[in-house]
């Protein structure tokens, strides 16, 4: 047999107490494209960030090549010869294209750049992949797809062993896509073995020869992508014997519309995109990352202004101008970000609850002590470790960080409520407290958007689903008995076309 | 029993919480500048630690204070003011060109605040809704209004004002000169305005994270906006106060004060970085300034060395606030 350019194996590595990667193993061989396969959340780019050493691995051991790897600094890593290229580019895009591949090894002589020479360089490894531009052209001048080219030619000018592509056909036409897989079939040819990370079934039986399917952080399986369908692949991904109880949530009134939202657009991320939210109901919004489901839940809310359509609450039409008016009429968004979007760090716990409610604490005087106790009931109603009233957000962990953000938008009395992936990065404990709350807001009249990856979750908690994929309402699902992940799955990965 | 114990030692903990070291740090700097003061100057037969020097470093210090509320303020919000010392320098020479052109006094002051917030306006609305950042646009609007200010009377300073603008500040309640009134009165005014109001949370909230600001329907652009007026206008009142201590309009004046107003702010301990500090330090980093002015002055070290002394001041004072985030490293 012939040996693996990368062998990954009993990778372990927890975040907060919480374990993201259990064990996990990934082999790839020369000249191989190997697909990383697996829901949102399932440690795929957890994986790639300990290969490419972002984050360091508790356990386990990297082979590339025959030699192990323990350094855990990433430039040390590409100096190895992996290279990994994100969606998001690590280029420079005010200087032009030789300089970006020549970043950190300019070719000089005592100090000063040898351009000649270092466009020549440039041109030769642009010729490679087939990427007909001028060296010296800025890189903020090239489309998303020629941007993807120059990292590639930058990653081989570096002698890479191993490449890595995450969804690197997100944002390109298919003609593009097209010239992509004619550079990794060349690459293929020299023998570089490549990661490619992507949610695109069809490509991946296009492009792909073996499949690894990650899921809940666990390897699963490795498959050969000829013997193998979508079918498959999509019930390994799913593939847990689900054991949850599905909760039964009887405060729904049939009857009453709080939320609908008609016809919505945003900018090209949502279309045509219509809702509806009964009182006391549980509506999970589901979807692959990148779907539109927390643009939805901005644009409901006025924190993105919508290009098109309506959003009612309680029959009344919202301007969607400033979240201000959201809030007041009551419906709150509780962001998936807690860090960027939900708190501030370095204010306190009783500053964070007080934030969004501060008309309710007097005006014009504010009444501190008021705070004080509002902050100190919820800690305890909401059972906050934490070591005061006054710690700042920054000292709590994850799942109590995230119980402020709850606790907060619950002292605004709204009516309708987006959660927005509430338990990502908690622990199971904290989860349940987390579900428990939410059946309290629905037991005492308000309503609720659930986004969130987690497919058990979704399934536990909501009266019905429905399904995002680009931009989309594939499907509107009713949770019942016979309803499986694969379903869900099905709608998110395909939009329920058949054959995709 | 062991429950009363627990609560007792949890309120102790909370107590210390608290208090808050950074500030201690800052007033047991500023009692060791005045006892070094005190005691140097007693070495050299020389009086610091007199009721009529302390009166005087307050005064002295007045202008600093006040336009540092405003500086202090758009610095919690997370910007910055470059325009502060302009405006001192403009109001001086506009409010002689309106008082020589008939203008009755007071009116003329109103004119100047209402030009502050005009200034503080413009700086606002570029920065929050042009995005165009603060440190570009008041350094943009102080060279500006620098401009404006000479050109107004081709350079030439402006003397003869009314013996009631001088009344303003030269007057004293039950011994205290009314200006050191005046600067406590205003500091204690935008003190309880930070803590006690939505908008002195809604200012930090913004400097803190802007994002989770306006996701808790904060109007940011409008908070950030007002916030600048707020400092034009405090540069007004900055602007008067020296004005009518001298008498005298020079288009010169003000000439590094904003500088000056950074410094008390980051003396005071208020972060760069926005959304953390407390406004009344920044009257304690003035006096510190104050302080180092005066006593310097009165040990007869030259100009050259005090700007020395006075640089070295601001970097320790910042490298002590930030001891405990080298720590946590």
């Amino acid at each position: 047999m012939e040996k693996c350019i990368l062998e990954m194996s009993g990778i372990c590595k927890s975040f907060f107490g919480v374990q993201i990667l259990k064990d996990v193993e990934l082999q790839v061989m020369p000249g191989e494209v190997h697909v990383l396969l697996g829901e949102n959340g399932a440690g795929k780019s957890t994986l790639i960030k300990v290969l490419s050493g972002a984050y360091r691995k508790e356990e386990g051991c990297i082979v590339l090549d025959g030699e192990e790897l323990c350094c855990d600094c990433p430039k040390e890593i590409i100096g190895k010869g992996i290279s990994v290229i994100y969606q998001e580019f690590n280029l420079n895009p005010y200087v032009s294209i030789y300089e970006n591949i020549l970043m950190g090894k300019e070719i000089a002589n005592k100090g000063i750049i040898n351009t000649a020479k270092s466009i020549e360089f440039a041109k030769k490894y642009l010729d490679l992949i087939g990427l007909d531009v001028d060296p010296c052209t800025l890189v903020s001048e090239l489309s998303v797809a020629q941007k993807q080219m120059v990292e590639i030619a930058k990653a081989i000018s570096c002698d890479v062993k191993l490449l890595v592509l995450d969804e690197p056909t997100a944002a390109i036409t298919d003609k593009e896509t097209e010239k992509l897989f004619e550079i990794i079939r060349n690459l293929k040819k020299k023998g570089i073995g490549i990661i490619y990370i992507s949610h695109r079934m069809s490509e991946l039986f296009e492009i792909g020869d073996r499949c690894t399917v990650l899921r809940d952080g666990e390897y699963v399986t490795t498959v050969d992508l000829d013997k193998t369908d979508v079918d498959e692949l999509t019930k390994l991904m799913v593939g847990r014997n689900v054991s949850f109880e599905r909760v039964e949530n009887n405060y729904i009134d049939d009857s009453t519309k709080v939320l609908e939202v008609k016809n919505v657009d945003y900018k090209d991320i949502l279309k045509d995109v219509s809702i509806e939210l009964k009182k006391g109901e549980i509506l999970g919004l589901s979807g692959l990352v990148g779907a539109g489901r927390t643009e939805l839940a901005k644009c409901i809310v006025g924190a993105y202004k919508k290009t098109n359509g309506e959003v009612y609450l309680n029959g009344e039409k919202l301007k969607g101008k400033d979240v201000k008016e959201s809030i007041d009429k009551g419906i709150v968004y509780l962001s998936e970000d807690r860090k960027d979007e939900g708190l501030i760090l370095i204010h306190t716990l009783t500053d964070n609850i007080a934030l969004p409610n501060l008309e309710k604490f007097g005006n014009p005087v504010l009444d501190i002590n008021k705070m004080v106790e509002v902050s100190k009931d919820y800690i305890s109603k909401l059972k906050i470790k934490t070591s005061s009233h006054l710690a700042e957000m920054k000292n709590l962990s994850g799942g109590n960080q995230q119980k402020v953000v709850i606790a907060k938008w619950l002292h605004s009395d709204a009516s309708v409520y987006i959660f927005d992936e509430p338990t990502r990065g908690i622990d199971v404990g904290a989860r349940d407290e987390i579900y428990n709350i939410m059946l309290d807001l629905v037991k005492n009249g308000a309503s609720i958007l659930m986004i969130s990856s987690d497919l058990v979750e979704i399934q536990k908690m909501c009266n019905r689903i429905v399904v995002l994929k680009d931009g989309r309402v594939t499907a509107n699902l009713q949770n019942t008995d016979d309803l499986t992940q694969e379903k869900i799955l099905h709608y998110a990965l395909t939009g329920g076309e058949q054959g995709e | 029993m062991l429950l009363q114990e627990a609560n007792k030692v949890n309120s102790i903990k909370e107590k210390l919480k608290k208090f808050d070291v950074k500030s201690l740090t800052l007033y047991i700097g500023a009692v060791l500048i005045l006892i070094i003061f005190t005691v140097i100057c007693s070495i050299n037969g020389k009086d610091f630690l007199t009721t009529s020097n302390i009166q005087n470093i307050i005064s002295q210090s007045a202008v600093i204070a006040v336009i540092g509320i405003g500086a202090s303020l758009v610095i919690i919000t997370g910007g910055i003011d470059l325009s502060v010392g302009s405006v001192v320098g403009f109001v001086g020479i506009f409010a002689g060109v309106l008082v020589k052109a008939g203008v009755p006094l007071f009116a003329t002051l109103l004119i100047c605040l209402a030009v502050g917030a005009l200034v503080g306006a413009i700086n606002g609305a570029l920065v929050s809704y042009g995005k165009v950042p603060a440190f570009i646009v008041t350094l943009g609007t102080m060279q500006i209004v620098r401009g404006l200010t000479k050109v107004l009377t081709d350079g030439r300073p402006i003397a003869g004002f009314p013996e009631s603008l001088a009344k303003i500040t030269q007057t004293e309640i039950l011994g205290i000169p009314v200006v050191i009134l005046y600067v406590f009165a205003l500091y204690a005014l935008v003190m309880f305005t930070l803590k006690k109001t939505k908008f002195g949370r809604r200012i930090y909230a913004i400097g803190g994270n802007p994002n989770a600001a306006k996701l808790s329907g904060i109007k940011v652009q409008k908070i950030e906006t007002l916030t600048y007026v707020i400092a034009g206008i405090f540069s007004v009142i900055g602007g008067i106060i020296l004005l009518s201590r001298l008498s005298y309009a020079d288009p010169n004046a003000g000439s590094s004060y904003e500088l000056d107003a950074i410094a008390a702010t980051v003396i005071g301990g208020i972060a760069m970085s926005g959304g953390k500090g407390k406004i009344g330090n920044t009257l304690v980093g003035a006096l510190i300034l104050g302080m180092l002015k005066c006593g310097l002055q009165i040990l007869n070290v030259a100009v050259y060395y005090q700007t020395i002394i006075t640089g070295l001041v601001i970097i320790v004072a910042v490298y002590l606030d930030k001891a405990k985030e080298r720590k946590a490293e």
